[in-house]
Order: structure tokens, then C-alpha cells, then sequence
């Protein structure tokens, strides 16, 4: 499976609302990036990139820039919301960083998802702790 | 010098050399950018105002002609005050080619920023839409409609009417056209020219911290389109922020209230092209003063951005103020403290960023050092370019051709047409009844109606029109047809027409034959609003509307009409009402076919029907007549597919109400598009008959029966309402 | 004492001017409060959330709006028993605070107004609200009559009803589900509902039957003017239509 990240290369006021409303909830975050996540059951790269940028009704290259991820599951600091009652494969995905630059720790992110990101009532909350969780559970 | 964005600059080498030699001297970067925006097509219509001048501008009702962000045309009075309608007219054609989500959105948000600096409540939009038919149209007519609702919907400004036509020469340049409406009481205007006495008044900036997005926008949105450009252009992608614009609204109207209280005379404009120079310079050059600006004081989204693109990018959602000292003070505290600007979009605000001055320079200091100082007459005067065009052939008047038509298989193929079929599916997407004042929502009828002052019975309609399919084959006939149109259906709801707007899309006005057309298109105007007595109040030209092989858009002259109604009651609602109804047809029935709907499907030419306003003029007084009465029980305008269209319509609103009334007619080519009303009536001889053909009558059922070819109304609706639902799901 | 009526106004809201006309029109004494003198909420009787995009309901509809320092006086209110009636960005805020159905703890939504299906635009679109409880189990609509109409309009790209299935049982089974969305004549089934929403769900209360969530909006077909089928005579000035709801709200409050 393929995972493709499309976010704003222009301003994204959305993760700009966010940070200010998460800050004001006293979540210790310092910048925000949002992009939406796409799955894919390809295993080619770069003919998936092909595929998509042709697709305008996913990426324009004006507004969107896209990346396949390496691995498809969230990165630290990071956390997926998908929807539990829809049919698409996708998410939106979340990451914080700290006044370093580098991803928020656990208990921030924690923070961010329960009072913000994600309504327990529609939403999916997925991290990489939970994730690397799952996975193994399905190894065992 | 040439600076290093000097690929962007748009200036012509003998636009230039008029520059330094009256500078004495080579032009800064900042000069370079300024002169450039300012003296784009866009910004100065150097080859398009000296033929705008033939539009007709004035009249008994006309509070504000052209000239200012907005016009203003008299409404009524209520309850002792005199009540204006201010209304703007603009294009986002490139903007929303290139990214058409964005690129719609800021349309809304620029032309409600029109209306807004006024003084005025915003109470409406409105949008004539033009796409193409290929696949990367459908993508770009999605977007755009989708960008619409997103900024409409969320400033919580109605959208009140509009259309869309679809055609092959909208492939490589959509039109994206916007409508604003405002209501003011006239004694509270707001002028966009710095008043008498602001000599040392404070400037103040308010809005979206300054950024990078939209540098160039001027200059990209009067060159001519190709693929290899959108991609350089990204940095003129304008960025919506209907948020921030939902709270710059209420905070404007709170400090209206608050000048009012304190009896101040200010004035407002909104930033578009140009950017913080171009509107400084021109409310202040326009009331006789010059400027000084710290570009220091102005709010920036990241450090570090160059001077030029500070004071000529054209960033969203900003506003300027000239206000006395004291009165800026509590303006910046209105926005900033009771609005909190700054915590709804990252570094918005308001700031004092400059002051009028008596010296007619305008001067812009950055860093300690003065990046521009320049006559601000020089900058912000009338420029010309006399560019040579070619006249253009009329193709109306011929005389009339009719196949013998097959109703029974065309009409089904009409009311399936892409130009014809419901627009629900589109229009759906727009909130049609926020503010709680609408009468008749988008859709409803041939106009929208609100009324838009609590407590009065006043009420304003607004309607748009613009074939291209006669655009295409009749630039000025077009045009012509276009004020025709839009005013048939503001009369075809019970308002009166009382002022027009323009937008005028065309190609590239340095090939004569792309200019001729605009030339042609505008005497077309001038010729239909001075025969029907009717304003131009303000307007707004595109040209460069070019592919990149070098075909221009059909010619489109896209018209806005507004109307007033005395009294609400008076508003003619939508739909057959009763079984046993005279049905006539009022005003002009050239029975020809071209330009029409069915000429498009049978794959014909044809002679365009023949406008006859003296007829215009007389069915207006019928209907009005008929109306006034109390006989007239409904009423459409034949239009797009035919009077059969016109005729179902008004079955398929009584369906919708509930109401099982059909109609049984007798006539020639009930497909023909030429033009006048289908009424019911009932009592056809309450009224004067000389200028109305009786057709038939309404019976009950749902039945439609056309020369004895019989309809199901509820089948017919089905065919009608369901083709745009596959664009529009 | 007349009770006095509050409609804050978030960030964002686009409805609160027609809404504070119709609840005075309708005898009501109400007025805007902005957010930044939220602490003058404290003083009111009542609270009408209004119509609009909070935060431009960015992340989802209501939910930064449900942690605005107005909802702490707002859910204040409405566990001392004040009357708090949200509509359409207003109801996606009280399911985002968890005041409705209020069947979780304060803001830990149990429920969702989401996003439309089966596709996710924004419909504007004129319903029908049907009265599926007692009129009585909510204080806003005791005075309407059993099993009333109530015309409005759906505006709004976020107002499928979305829950679990134990939630939307529990939904019905202890009354929340105060109006499903109906045709002109009163029928309900799935053509009525704009939005894809479970239950037909156009609105929901809390337990205490004190607070009303509604998604479609009787302001915006609130005066005769309003009306596509107003029959002539009526003085198209008055409220009527969606204004019932209203009265029944004033009603409550006297």
C-alpha cells in the first residue's frame, strides 16, 4: 500500500485556526501542518504520482504539493483523523511541532487530539503509537 | 534600473521612457512595480474607458454613477429616510482559471469589499458564469462553484441570482463574473476620495498582514492565459479568507455606526490591483492631496519581503481608511480590541500606516530611506492607449427562416439542453436565504428578490444575462440582447428597472478584430440602456480573455439589472396559479431561429431575432399594467429554449407548490427564443391586448398540450431537472 | 420581569441580525452579545445560538466554537435549567459542547451533526421540521401542537446526524429526537431529508428537555414575505411560518 500526503504550498489558514485555538486550550504546540492523506493499493510509485497530478480533481499544481510517504502510517508528533462511518480511504492528517522544531511529544499530541482534532463520535484518531500498536496485535 | 523581477513587469519600453523622463530619472524597483500596476489595463482601462464614456450614466434615480468602488442608485423611502442600492460589477476570469476554487472565492470577497466600502450593508451576490465544455473545464466549473458557496455562504451574504451557460469557447478561459449588492441610506454614504479638510489625516490600513500571494496580480489578470504560465503565476494565487472577511464586515458596520454617531465624514476603499499604493494613491489623489506612507507600519505576513512587494501585492481582505487622528485611534480599537483581528487570522489588524498630505507627491519610505516619490497626478492620471480595432459585421435583421419543427422530439432535447436544464443542482450549493429578507430565492423566478430593510415594504430584484451563443455569432447584437434581457426579468417579477451594470469579457484589444468586438459591444450597450432610459451605474472590463492559440472568449457583454418594488405584496411569486387563466404572449415573437437553443440542435444558422424596443417598451407597460390591476397571476420571460420553456417553468413552480395546473396552446414554433413574456391573466380583457397574442389558456392537470401534442408535466420535469446533477451531484 | 434573550455572536456567526429581529418580532427581548464581552452573558435568561460558520467551522462544524470562553457561560446556563436553543452552526456547537443529547460528559461529544452523504456540499434547500416528541418534553416547543410543521431552510454542508448505533438507539429510545425533517404534507421518509442524516434527525434535545438543537433554520422563513406560496391579503410584514417556534420559545420564557 501507498500513501499519498497532499497539502497547501499557499498559506493554510485552517492549520493557522487550529494552532491559535489549540494554544488557547493550553496545548504546547508552536506551528501546525495539515495535509489529507490518500490510500493507494499500488505498488509503483512513481506511476501512482503520475496518476494523481493528472487528477485534477485532487491535485492542482497551483495550490496543492504531493508526496508519497515512505511508509504508510503517521510519523511522530503526527496523528490521522479518519472518519469511522465513511467509505473512503483517506485522512486528514495533523502534525505539531514543539518551539524546536522538532514533532511534539506524546502527551501533547494526546492533548491536541482529545480537546480538539478528533469528536470520538465520528472521528478515527490514529498515531503511530497506536498504529505500531495494531500492527503488532495483528502480527501476534 | 530593471530590477530582478523585472520578467513580471508588464510595461511597455514607451510606457518606460515616459517614466523617466518625467521622473527626471531611472524609476526604483518599488516605482517600476507601482507604475506597472497602475498603468496595467486592469487599473487604468487605458484602452477601454474612452469607449465606456458612450455608456449612458445618469438619470432622476441615479445617486452614484461610475467612478467610485461602487455605483448607488435610489431605492424608495422608508419611514422619512432616502434608501440606496449600492451595487458592483466585476470579473475573476484568470484567477479562476488558474485555481478555480480560490480563484472564484476572492471574487466574491473582492466585490463584496466594493460594496462594503460604501458605507453599505452587503445584502446580496450574484454570479453570471461562463465554462467550458472539456475536461478540464468541468474541473474548473466545480471548483469555481464550489468557491462561491464557500465565500458566500460563510460571509452569510445571499446569493441571489446568476447563470451559467456552457460552451466550447470558454474551453481555455472560463468567466467568473460577480455581482455585489449593498443598501445605505443615502445620507450615510461613504466615498472612496479623501474628503475636504483631511490635510494631516491619518491612513489607516486594516485587514490581512500583508504577504507575497496575488504580487502581480494586476498585470496577470490583463495578460493573455497559457498553460506555461499558470505555473509561473502561483505567485499571484489569491488567497480567500472568508473568515477573516465575515468579521472585517461587522467590524466595518460597527464603526459606521460609530462615524455616524459622531457625525464624521471619512472615507473607504477597498484594496484590489495595486495593492497598499494603488489604493492609497488613489483616495487620497482622487480628493486632491497627496500621500506619505511608512511601509514599516504595515502589517506583513513573514519579514523580509521587498518594499515593491509590500506596497503592490495585492493580499485579500484589506481595506483603507482616511479618518482624523483621533477618530483612527478608536477605529483601530474597534477592529483590533471589540473584533480582535489579530487572533482571527495570523498578524490582521488595523494600523495607522500613513498620512494625507497637502503636497501632491506620493511618497513611500521603507527602512529609514524613500522608496518611491513621484507626482501623484503622474501615477494616478488618466492614461489612453488608441489602439486601432475593426468594425465588426452585424449579423441581425435578415429576414426569418423556420424549419417546420417536430415538437414532440425537440422539446424533451431543449429542456435536457446543458443551457436550458435546471441550474438546481448548482445553485444548491449557495445559501440563497441568509439575512432572513428574501421573497424570491435563486431559481424561484426569472430575477431574485429581497427586502432588505426591516420594517419596509421596499423591495430590491436583481437579474443577469449574456448569450454567448449570440455573443458568438453578434458582439453587439449580444450586448443589445443582454440589457434587453436582464431588464425583461426584473420586469417579469414585478419590479421596475431602475439601473444596469456591465461587465465587458473579452479578448486581446491589440488584435483589432478582438477589439472591435468590445467596441462593437459597447456601442451595443449604450444603443439598448439609452432606448429603455436605463443607467449604467457602474461596470467592469476584461479583456485578454484569449486562448493561447489565439481565439478570444465568445463576446460577452454580461449585464446585471436591478429593480425596485414599491411594495413587496406587488411581487409577481412564481408559478401557474389557477386552471382557466388567459395565457398571452407579451412583447416581442420574432419568429426566427438563430442563436437559439434549437438552431444548436438541429445544427442550423439563422437570422437573429430583431429587437424592437418600442415593443420592449410597451410589454414592460403591459406587464406592469396587468400587474398593477391585480390580473396578472404569473409570468415568465421567454428566454433560452423557447416560449414551450418559459411555459413549463411556470407548470413545473406550480408542482412544486402543489399546485396541478397545465396549459393548452396553439402555436406556430413554440421552440423560437425570440423574446417578450408568457403571462396568465385572468381577465385578458382588464388589459391592453394591442401589444399581446393570445395563445392559449391553463387547465387543470398536469398536463401540457402544445398543438395538440400532449406533455406530462411531471414527466417533462424529470428530462429538465436532472442534466446538471451529473456536474453537480 | 421581561426575560432577557442573549444571541452571542462567535467569530464567524452570519445569522445573528435576522434572528435577534424575529425573536423581538415574535415579543421577545433579545440582543447580541460579541465574543469579546463574553462575560456579560451571565446576566441573561436565555441563549439563542445562531446560524453562520463559527471559526469558519474549520477543523469540524462547532468544535473550536464549543471551547469559546461564550460556551462556558452558555453551558452554565443551561445546567442551572436556562433555555439554550442552537440553530444550524449553533446546534453543531451544543453536540460539540456535549450539552446535546447530552448523554456523555461536558464537551466529550457523544454525537455529531458531520458531514453531508451521500455527498459532502453544502444544500440549501427549504424542509419541513416535524415534532417527533410531546411538546411538552422540551420546554422551546410546548407550545406548539402535537406533531407540528414547522418550514425552514436547510443551509448547511455539515448536518448528517452521525453517531454509533448504541448512541442513535439510545437517541430514540430516551426521547432526544425532537424533529425529523418532513414533506409539506407531514410525511417523513428519506426524499425529506436533505442531508443523509440518521434518524431523519433534524434536531435533538438534551434530558432535561431545556435544550433544543436545530440544524434547518425557521428565521429564514420566519415573515409572510418569506413564503413562496403566501396567499395575498396577509400582511406580508408579520411573522409567521418558522416564527411558531419562536413563539413557542418566547412563550416558554414568560
Amino acid at each position: 500500500m501507498l500513501a499519498v500526503s497532499v497539502s497547501l504550498k499557499i498559506p493554510d489558514n485552517t492549520a493557522y485556526t487550529a494552532l491559535v485555538a489549540l494554544r488557547k486550550l493550553g496545548v504546547d504546540v508552536e506551528r501546525i501542518e495539515r495535509s489529507e492523506i490518500l490510500l493507494f493499493d499500488d505498488q509503483d510509485a512513481g506511476a501512482l504520482v503520475a496518476r494523481i497530478t493528472a487528477d485534477e480533481r485532487i491535485f492542482n499544481p497551483n495550490k496543492h504539493r504531493l508526496s508519497v510517504l515512505e511508509s504508510a502510517k503517521p510519523s511522530w508528533g503526527e496523528v490521522w483523523i479518519e472518519p469511522i462511518f465513511g467509505s473512503g480511504r483517506g485522512a486528514v492528517a495533523w502534525r505539531l511541532y514543539n518551539e524546536h522544531g522538532a514533532p511534539v511529544k506524546r502527551p501533547v499530541l494526546e492533548m491536541a487530539i482529545e480537546r480538539l482534532l478528533c469528536n470520538p463520535a465520528i472521528d478515527r484518531a490514529v498515531t503511530r503509537d497506536l498504529f505500531d500498536r495494531d500492527n503488532r496485535n495483528e502480527d501476534e | 534600473m530593471v530590477n530582478e523581477l523585472g520578467p513580471n513587469v508588464a510595461l511597455r519600453d514607451d510606457e518606460l521612457q515616459r517614466i523617466a523622463e518625467q521622473l527626471g530619472r531611472q524609476p526604483t524597483a518599488v516605482e517600476l512595480h507601482a507604475f506597472d500596476a497602475q498603468w496595467s489595463e486592469h487599473c487604468s482601462y487605458k484602452s477601454s474607458r474612452h469607449h465606456l464614456a458612450h455608456l449612458p450614466a445618469t438619470s432622476a434615480r441615479v445617486v452614484l454613477g461610475p467612478g467610485e468602488d461602487a455605483g448607488a442608485i435610489h431605492l424608495g423611502t422608508h419611514a422619512g429616510e432616502r434608501y440606496a442600492v449600492v451595487v458592483a460589477h466585476e470579473s475573476h476570469n484568470h484567477p479562476s482559471q488558474v485555481v478555480p476554487f480560490e480563484g472564484a472565492a476572492t471574487g466574491i470577497g473582492g466585490i463584496v469589499r466594493d460594496v462594503l466600502c460604501m458605507g453599505a450593508e452587503v445584502i446580496a451576490v450574484a454570479d453570471p458564469l461562463r465554462f467550458g465544455r472539456n475536461a478540464h473545464a468541468r474541473h474548473v466549473a466545480q471548483g469555481a462553484v464550489d468557491g462561491i458557496g464557500a465565500y458566500g455562504n460563510a460571509i452569510g451574504v445571499p446569493n441571489l441570482a446568476g447563470d451559467v451557460y456552457f460552451n466550447e469557447g470558454f474551453d481555455d478561459n472560463c468567466l467568473v463574473n460577480v455581482v455585489a449588492l449593498g443598501i445605505v441610506k443615502e445620507s450615510d454614504l461613504i466615498h472612496s476620495f479623501a474628503p475636504k479638510g483631511a490635510e494631516g489625516w491619518s491612513i489607516v490600513l486594516v485587514g490581512k498582514a500583508t504577504d507575497a500571494s496575488g504580487f502581480g496580480g494586476a498585470s496577470f489578470s490583463s495578460a493573455t492565459l497559457d498553460a506555461q504560465e499558470s505555473e509561473l503565476n502561483k505567485g499571484a494565487v489569491q488567497v480567500p479568507d472568508p473568515f477573516l472577511k465575515n468579521v472585517l464586515m461587522r467590524a466595518s458596520y460597527r464603526v459606521f455606526a460609530m462615524l455616524r454617531e459622531r457625525k464624521i465624514t471619512a472615507a473607504f476603499k477597498d484594496l484590489g490591483a495595486g495593492g497598499i499604493m494603488g489604493c492609497s494613491a488613489e483616495i487620497t489623489a482622487h480628493g486632491g492631496y497627496g500621500a506619505e506612507i511608512n511601509l514599516d507600519a504595515v502589517n506583513v505576513a513573514v519579514d523580509g519581503m521587498p518594499p515593491a512587494v509590500i506596497a503592490v501585492g495585492e493580499t485579500q481582505e484589506r481595506l483603507l481608511w482616511i479618518l482624523p487622528p483621533d477618530v483612527a485611534f478608536d477605529v483601530v480599537r474597534i477592529y483590533n480590541d471589540e473584533f480582535s483581528l489579530p487572533e482571527v487570522a495570523y498578524n490582521a489588524r488595523a494600523a495607522v500606516i500613513g498620512r494625507v498630505t497637502p503636497e501632491r507627491r506620493y511618497v513611500l519610505r521603507y527602512r529609514g530611506s524613500v522608496a518611491m516619490d513621484v507626482d501623484i497626478e503622474f501615477l494616478t492620471g488618466r492614461i489612453r492607449d488608441e489602439l486601432p480595432y475593426s468594425e465588426v459585421i452585424r449579423h441581425a435583421g435578415a429576414a426569418p427562416e423556420l424549419p417546420a419543427v417536430d415538437v414532440e422530439t425537440l422539446f424533451p432535447q431543449i429542456l435536457a439542453h446543458h443551457d436550458v436544464a435546471s441550474r438546481e443542482p448548482l445553485y444548491r450549493r449557495y445559501d440563497a436565504v441568509v439575512r432572513g429578507c428574501t421573497v424570491l430565492p435563486r431559481g424561484a423566478a426569472d430575477a431574485g428578490v429581497l427586502a432588505p430593510i426591516p420594517g419596509s415594504r421596499l423591495a430590491v430584484a436583481l437579474a443577469v444575462a449574456g448569450n454567448p451563443r449570440y455573443g458568438r455569432i453578434d458582439s453587439a447584437y449580444a450586448a443589445e440582447h443582454a440589457v434587453v434581457e436582464a431588464m425583461r426579468r426584473v420586469v417579469a417579477v414585478g419590479a421596475r428597472p431602475i439601473g444596469l451594470t456591465d461587465c465587458l469579457n473579452f479578448g486581446n484589444p491589440r488584435k483589432p478584430d478582438q477589439y472591435g468586438s468590445f467596441v462593437a459591444a459597447v456601442e451595443g450597450l449604450a444603443h439598448a440602456a439609452t432606448e429603455l432610459d436605463l443607467p449604467f451605474v457602474s461596470g467592469n472590463v476584461s479583456l485578454y480573455n484569449e486562448s493561447a492559440d489565439g481565439h478570444a472568449v465568445p463576446a460577452s457583454a454580461i449585464v446585471a439589472c436591478i429593480g425596485s418594488v414599491e411594495d413587496v405584496a406587488q411581487v409577481v411569486m412564481p408559478g401557474l396559479k389557477e386552471a382557466g387563466s388567459a395565457l398571452l404572449w407579451v412583447g416581442s415573437r420574432e419568429l426566427v431561429l438563430g442563436g437559439s437553443v434549437l438552431a444548436e440542435i438541429l445544427n442550423v444558422d439563422g437570422a437573429l431575432p430583431k429587437i424592437s424596443f418600442a415593443a420592449e417598451r410597451a410589454a414592460i407597460g403591459i406587464v406592469h399594467d396587468a400587474n398593477a390591476r391585480g390580473v396578472l397571476r404569473s409570468c415568465r420571460v421567454v428566454s433560452d429554449g423557447g416560449m414551450l420553456t418559459a411555459l413549463a417553468r411556470l407548470a413545473f413552480d406550480a408542482m412544486l407548490r402543489g399546485r396541478a395546473i397545465g396549459a393548452e396552446i396553439d402555436f406556430g414554433n413554440p421552440l423560437c427564443e425570440a423574446g417578450g413574456f408568457i403571462c396568465e391573466v385572468s381577465d385578458a380583457s382588464q388589459i391592453d391586448i394591442t401589444g399581446a397574442l393570445r395563445i392559449g389558456q391553463t387547465v387543470a392537470g398536469s398536463q401540457l398540450i402544445v398543438n395538440g401534442v400532449q406533455f406530462d408535466i411531471p414527466g417533462l420535469f424529470e428530462v429538465w431537472s436532472q442534466p446538471l446533477a451529473e456536474l453537480y451531484p | 420581569m421581561k426575560a432577557r434573550i442573549a444571541v452571542p455572536v462567535f467569530p464567524g456567526t452570519n445569522s445573528e441580525d435576522e434572528t435577534v429581529r424575529l425573536l423581538r418580532d415574535c415579543g421577545g427581548d433579545a440582543e447580541l452579545v460579541h465574543w469579546t464581552s463574553a462575560p456579560a452573558l451571565a446576566t441573561y435568561d436565555a441563549y439563542v445560538l445562531s446560524g453562520g460558520f463559527a471559526y469558519e467551522d474549520r477543523i469540524r462544524a462547532g468544535a473550536i466554537a464549543a471551547h469559546d470562553r461564550i460556551m462556558d457561560y452558555v453551558i452554565e446556563g443551561a445546567e442551572y435549567g436556562k433555555l439554550v436553543f442552537g440553530i444550524c452552526n449553533g446546534a453543531q456547537i451544543l453536540l460539540e459542547a456535549g450539552l446535546v443529547p447530552g448523554t456523555g460528559p461536558i464537551r466529550r461529544a457523544t454525537a455529531a451533526f458531520a458531514k453531508n452523504a451521500p455527498e459532502p456540499h453544502f444544500v440549501c434547500r427549504h424542509v419541513y421540521l416535524k415534532l417527533e416528541i410531546e411538546p411538552a418534553r422540551c420546554a422551546i416547543t410546548a407550545a406548539l401542537p402535537p406533531g407540528a410543521l414547522v418550514p425552514a431552510w436547510a443551509a448547511h454542508s455539515e448536518g448528517r446526524l452521525a453517531a454509533s448505533p448504541e448512541e442513535l438507539e439510545r437517541i430514540v429510545s430516551d426521547g432526544h429526537l425532537a424533529f425529523a425533517y418532513a414533506h409539506a404534507d407531514g410525511r417523513v421518509d428519506d426524499a425529506a431529508v436533505p442531508n443523509g442524516s440518521a434518524l431523519r434527525c433534524a434536531g435533538l434535545i438534551n434530558r432535561t428537555g431545556n435544550v433544543l438543537a436545530i440544524m434547518p433554520h425557521p428565521e429564514r422563513d420566519g415573515w409572510n414575505f418569506n413564503h413562496l406560496d403566501r396567499p395575498s391579503g396577509d400582511d406580508v410584514l408579520a411573522p409567521s411560518g418558522g416564527a411558531a417556534l419562536f413563539r413557542s420559545f418566547i412563550e416558554a420564557l414568560s
